[in-house]
């Protein structure tokens, strides 16, 4: 055989081995098998390296190996003796007989080589058993003691056998453990669930017969997704997303603002009013929208937008009118209302919930057809119950503010002005809290627009909530207040809008500080310091500062020679009547680069002040980053060298992998390679990794804390402890004997 | 083989001679071959197999879920291929079967009608092989490991019994009853082994790594422990003094003409003995792959012109030259540790037991004739195989007596 094939075959066979797919390369396997036909040599060769391959500690090398193995078996004479002669060894590295020597990881693909190679054995023996002895002796031990059913698809032995069925049989202790529970769940809370589901129908039944009286109106129903299709045309002509809107507006009608703020509290009813109007004649909308333009808007900067739910005058709407059920809570219904919806919530939370659990544990183990029969009955009444507290369009967002308002100024607002706009909206689950941050993906969901920066406000912006602003004088401020700082939580009103826009925009810069007197501005400014003695004996001769009075001698007769009753300490008088006040100066950020040559021409970008971590002090250097300075340069040559010396050119990483592979012994090239080179270059980039798995947390603590030079620091540390104890109390007899 | 026969024609060569080189080259050429089957009736591992010494004809073996087999190896059906019938079993259903794993099984020398067996149960049975029915059983304290019956006495009819207890046990087929103790060892004897040269000499090897050579005549105690060292104290730190190995010895053979022993441990060691002297030839057979904890059972080839030794190492069965200590060949077929061997002088064929359920028959290849194209190859082999049995039925007689003098 040629040297050439030689090499090609084993280039072949490592390529195809790791690669890593589940099927081979077709054309590459083609090639093994054309240099194969050439001569036996050949196919000893490739067999070899099979064996090679087979015997590497991964399970997709294998599977690999393993599949070029049956090419060549079906077609070579010579290769099935081979392979056979060495049959033990192929069982072990691919069935897994000898159970010491488990298959290596990745499990899926070890799984999936173990039944290859169980299926391929059986049809091997199928058609050469008889022929090779030793296969069908491998067959039989198989068969006979490793015990592997043949036909079982998954290709399993005894003990994996057992394994699944004590698995199966926890599986079933555990469901009838479930089902049990279940079941007796299910009879305690099924009264409650029927009596929720009775209440829930008659509060309905009371609920419905008002339905003619005044609450059913057929309203627009405009999906929030056309709106806002049609709310921005373009850029320019959306003066309510962007960002200079206010300055924009405020410029032109800011003449406007007297007669706007007298008006302002009528006009926000009567704004609401003539939309309703609006909304039902559905094409006079334009003028109207122009009309109210020029009156809307300036004070708070959106009474139009508010008013109008729309932005600019050029705007089509499209309306869907759309006839269908609407209770609308008066205060006659309000308990009954009330009731349904702490009804739909306990359904929804709790009762559907748990039927649905049962419904699951049920399905899943099996259980008696009855209990299943009577929790999917339950499950279908709930669901009953919840469609037709869906049909009736039950409004409880608004319910809930209404209820607010009723409270805090109810003076204000009268039932009329309760917005239609909000039955836009789909019916959704009550939220127990706003939601400051909504997630990306799910703003389409809650009706904004992706970016925060430009979401309009949603239609509910005109609802009366947002009618008193800042402006607006007739009731109570504190009550305002708060409520406008409830407002601003809930993301579906306009004042949240507007004080994300009031964020986004450049706070104003003078009104607020030319509005404060200058004394307050200077104590703004002052910096708040300590309170100290000197400040407490502020401009006094200070009595007995800096004295240290030492107490005489209470003795009888042994009186110390110098007692010095008073003593006189410079340092602490000083002390008294000065202050140390730190002065840390200004930070100047670096300006220059260290500009050391990196490699490839290119220079080191680090900025730090005096010392680059990694090529030393930073001096001055040219364009190439050589230094400018004669003593500079000498002494960066002389640490070349010394790094030169320090690892001698026959420690050249290449040539010690090469002698290592000629002699066998490990002379460290990896070591030396990994300090040239920094970072190891991973060899089958397309085999999966085995270490990645175990890159767990603990893994990683573990690389820390076992750490070899961790733990010699601890044990010095340690030892250095015990050492001191010794040296110093050694002469103790307790200290002496531990 | 045409310059051996021809000067055997001539009569110029000793006829030892050509039937030495032959068995050599046949030894050498041994090989699975898909011809010989034995049929598999034991649904456990092989302990043990014997073949007789008589006719050569008939092989048991002793399986780990106690179960006696007896094979007819012979072949008269003129076909090719033949797979040994299993003549008789003892098997689970029969009352009398051991209840445990059978650990040794032996024919009587002289005589197919009778079988000895021992096992796990504490019990070595005597078996009629006519009715399968035991003749006798002895009752032992302990697991009995290994027993033998020398294939040469005249003047006894003693079966040494190796057991968990550090006593060896002499029973006497003549009374029926346990005659003799040979106290010595200091823990469970895994294999005993009569000489085939002198009928009062045992050799014993026991888990305390010692192995001991006794004349049973004599009472007072063993003739010699045999020193791996050859009683150098210097190389012997002070607890290894006069073991054989430093491991458990598990595996006792003698050669087949008694001049030296063969033994091995679990050091992964073997090494041959003089036995007359129990010295420490110190043979390099390098390592031998040995975790049993029983008895391990091999054999040495005979009328070869240099021995071989075969011998189970994990799932293969090596063969070394006897004096060299070089490693021959390995026979690989088991897919299990194999835990016995036994070399049919006859027709140089090997039979390999083991713990994948198998018996192996190893046969030597069938030289290509180098003379010609024969085409009828199965015509040819018929004839080789004829020229076989003229050549080793006539010399058997000749055998016993003739090795004596070979040496």
């Amino acid at each position: 055989m040629e040297l050439s094939q030689r090499d090609r075959l084993s280039e072949l066979v490592e390529e195809l081995t790791t690669s890593g797919q589940p099927q081979l390369h077709q054309d590459r396997m083609k090639e093994v098998k054309k240099i194969c036909r050439v001569s036996n040599d050949c196919i000893e060769h490739v067999y070899h390296s099979l064996m090679s391959q087979l015997n590497q500690e991964h399970a997709e090398v294998r599977l690999s190996a393993f599949q070029i193995a049956t090419e060549l078996f079906s077609r070579s004479h010579h290769f099935r003796t081979l392979l056979v002669d060495n049959f033990q060894e192929l069982l072990e590295l691919t069935v897994e007989t000898d159970s010491e020597q488990p298959l290596p990881p990745p499990k899926e693909v070890a799984r999936k080589l173990r039944s290859l190679a169980i299926q391929t054995i059986q049809s091997w023996q199928a058609s050469y058993g008889s022929a090779y002895k030793k296969l069908a002796l491998g067959y039989h031990f198989l068969k006979q003691v490793k015990k592997v059913d043949f036909q079982d698809a998954e290709a399993r032995t005894v003990a994996e056998r057992r394994r699944e069925e004590e698995r199966q049989r926890k599986m079933e202790r555990i469901y009838k453990e479930r089902v049990e529970a279940a079941s007796k769940d299910m009879e305690e809370s099924c009264q409650e669930i029927e009596a929720t589901l009775t209440e829930m129908e008659s509060c309905m039944s009371l609920l419905l017969p008002g339905f003619d009286r005044t609450d059913m109106q057929t309203t627009n129903h405009s999906p929030p997704s056309s709106q806002a299709a049609n709310a921005c045309p373009s850029a320019d002509e959306q003066p309510c997303c962007s960002r200079d809107l206010k300055d924009n507006r405020r410029g032109g009608m800011i003449q406007e603002e007297e007669e706007t703020k007298e008006r302002k509290h009528e006009e926000s009813r009567e704004g609401k009013e003539r939309k309703e109007v609006e909304d039902r004649e559905g094409e006079k909308e334009e003028e109207e929208g122009s009309s109210e333009e020029e009156e809307g808007g300036p004070p708070g900067g959106d009474v139009f937008i508010r008013s109008s739910g729309l932005v600019s005058h050029s705007y089509s709407l499209d309306l869907d009118l759309r006839p269908g059920v609407h209770v609308k809570e008066t205060e006659d219904n309000e308990a009954v209302v009330s009731t349904v919806i702490d009804l739909h919530r306990l359904i929804i939370t709790k009762h559907l919930p748990a039927v649905q659990g049962w419904v699951q544990v049920f399905t899943r183990s099996g259980a008696e057809q009855q209990l299943l029969r009577r929790a999917l009955e339950l499950k279908r009444c709930l669901e009953a119950a919840l469609q037709k507290h869906k049909e009736l369009h039950i409004d409880y967002r608004t319910r809930v503010r209404r209820v607010m308002k009723a409270s805090a100024d109810g003076e204000e607002d009268d039932d009329d002005d309760d917005e239609d706009d909000d039955d836009d909206f789909d019916e959704v689950p009550e939220k127990e809290g706003y939601e400051p941050h909504i997630p990306e993906h799910l703003r389409a969901e809650y009706g904004l627009d992706p970016a925060p920066s430009t979401s309009t406000a949603p239609p509910p912006a005109t609802s009366p909530a947002a009618a008193p602003l800042p402006s607006s004088s007739s009731s109570s401020s504190s009550r305002r207040l708060k409520r406008l700082i409830e407002e601003e939580q809930d993301p579906t009103c306009a004042a949240a809008t507007l004080r994300r826009l009031r964020q986004s925009l450049p706070p104003p810069p003078e009104s607020s500080s030319s509005s404060r007197s200058g004394s307050d501005q200077k104590a703004a400014g002052a910096p708040v310091v300590p309170f100290g003695l000197d400040l407490y004996y502020w401009g006094q001769e200070q009595p007995n500062a800096g004295k240290i009075i030492k107490s005489a001698s209470q003795h009888q007769f042994w009186v110390p020679i110098d007692v010095d009753e008073e003593r006189e300490n410079k340092e602490l008088q000083a002390e008294s009547r000065s202050r140390y006040i730190s002065f840390p100066g200004s930070f100047t950020p670096v300006s220059h680069h260290c500009r050391a040559p990196v490699g490839w021409g290119k220079l080191c970008q680090r900025q730090d002040r005096l010392k680059c971590p990694f090529h030393g002090p930073i001096v001055p250097r040219d364009q190439e980053g050589r230094p400018c300075r004669q003593e500079d340069r000498l002494r960066e040559e002389q640490e070349e060298r010394r790094r030169r010396e320090e690892q001698p050119d026959w420690r050249d990483a290449e040539l010690m992998r090469d002698i290592e592979a000629a002699t066998g012994e490990d002379l460290g090239s990896d070591r030396v390679g990994k300090k040239g080179k920094g970072k190891k270059k991973k060899k089958y980039p397309n085999l999966s990794d085995l270490k990645q798995s175990a890159n767990t947390s603990r893994s990683r603590l573990e690389k820390k804390v076992f750490n070899k030079s961790a733990m010699r620091r601890v044990a010095e540390v340690q030892g250095k402890d015990d050492r001191r104890k010794h040296d110093k109390f050694s002469n103790q007899f307790n200290y002496a004997l531990n | 083989m045409l310059g051996f026969l021809t000067a055997r024609q001539a009569g110029l060569d000793d006829p030892l001679r050509l039937r030495r080189a032959e068995s050599t080259r046949r030894v050498l050429s041994l090989k699975l071959n898909p011809d010989r089957d034995v049929d598999r009736i034991h649904g456990n591992g092989i302990n043990t197999i014997d073949i007789e010494a008589i006719e050569g004809r008939y092989m048991l073996s002793g399986g780990a879920d106690g179960v006696i087999v007896v094979y007819d190896l012979e072949n008269y059906s003129g076909q090719l291929q033949y797979t040994c019938k299993a003549v008789c079993t003892v098997g689970r259903s029969s009352k009398y079967v051991h209840k445990f794993s059978v650990e040794t099984v032996q024919w009587y020398p002289y005589d197919t009608g009778m079988f000895v067996s021992s096992s796990f149960d504490k019990t070595m049975k005597v078996w009629d092989t006519e009715t399968l029915k035991p003749a006798e059983v002895f009752q032992f304290e302990g697991n009995v490991y290994s027993h033998h019956l020398s294939p040469i006495a005249r003047k006894h009819s003693l079966i040494a019994v190796g057991t968990k207890e550090p006593k060896i046990q002499l029973c006497d087929l003549k009374s029926g009853s346990r005659i003799h103790v040979l106290q010595g060892h200091r823990a469970e004897v895994l294999s005993v082994r009569w000489s085939p040269r002198y009928e009062h000499i045992l050799a014993t090897a026991s888990a305390d790594s010692k192995v001991k050579v006794w004349d049973v005549r004599r009472a007072s105690g063993c003739l010699f422990t045999l020193d791996q060292h050859n009683g150098d104290k210097s190389k012997a730190s002070s607890e290894a003094v006069n073991t054989a190995h430093d491991g458990r010895v598990n595996g006792l053979c003698f050669t087949g003409d008694g001049l030296y022993l063969l033994t091995t441990g679990t050091d992964d060691r073997m090494r041959l003995w003089n036995s007359a002297t129990g010295e420490n030839t110190l043979v390099n057979y390098g390592k031998v792959c040995n975790e049993s904890r029983k008895r391990l059972q091999f054999t040495v080839s005979r009328g070869c012109s240099p021995e071989f030794v075969f011998v189970p190492c994990g799932s293969s069965v090596a063969v070394y030259g006897l004096h060299t200590g070089e490693l021959v060949t390995m026979l690989r077929g088991h897919y299990n540790n194999v835990d016995c061997c036994e070399f049919h002088p006859d027709y140089q064929e090997l039979y390999s037991g083991g713990k994948d359920c198998n018996i192996l028959a190893w046969v030597p290849v069938i030289r290509a004739s180098d003379v010609e194209e024969e085409t009828k190859s199965a015509n040819q082999l018929q004839v080789s195989r004829e020229i076989g049995y003229w050549q080793f039925d006539r010399p058997k007689g000749f055998l016993a007596s003739g090795s004596g003098s070979e040496t």
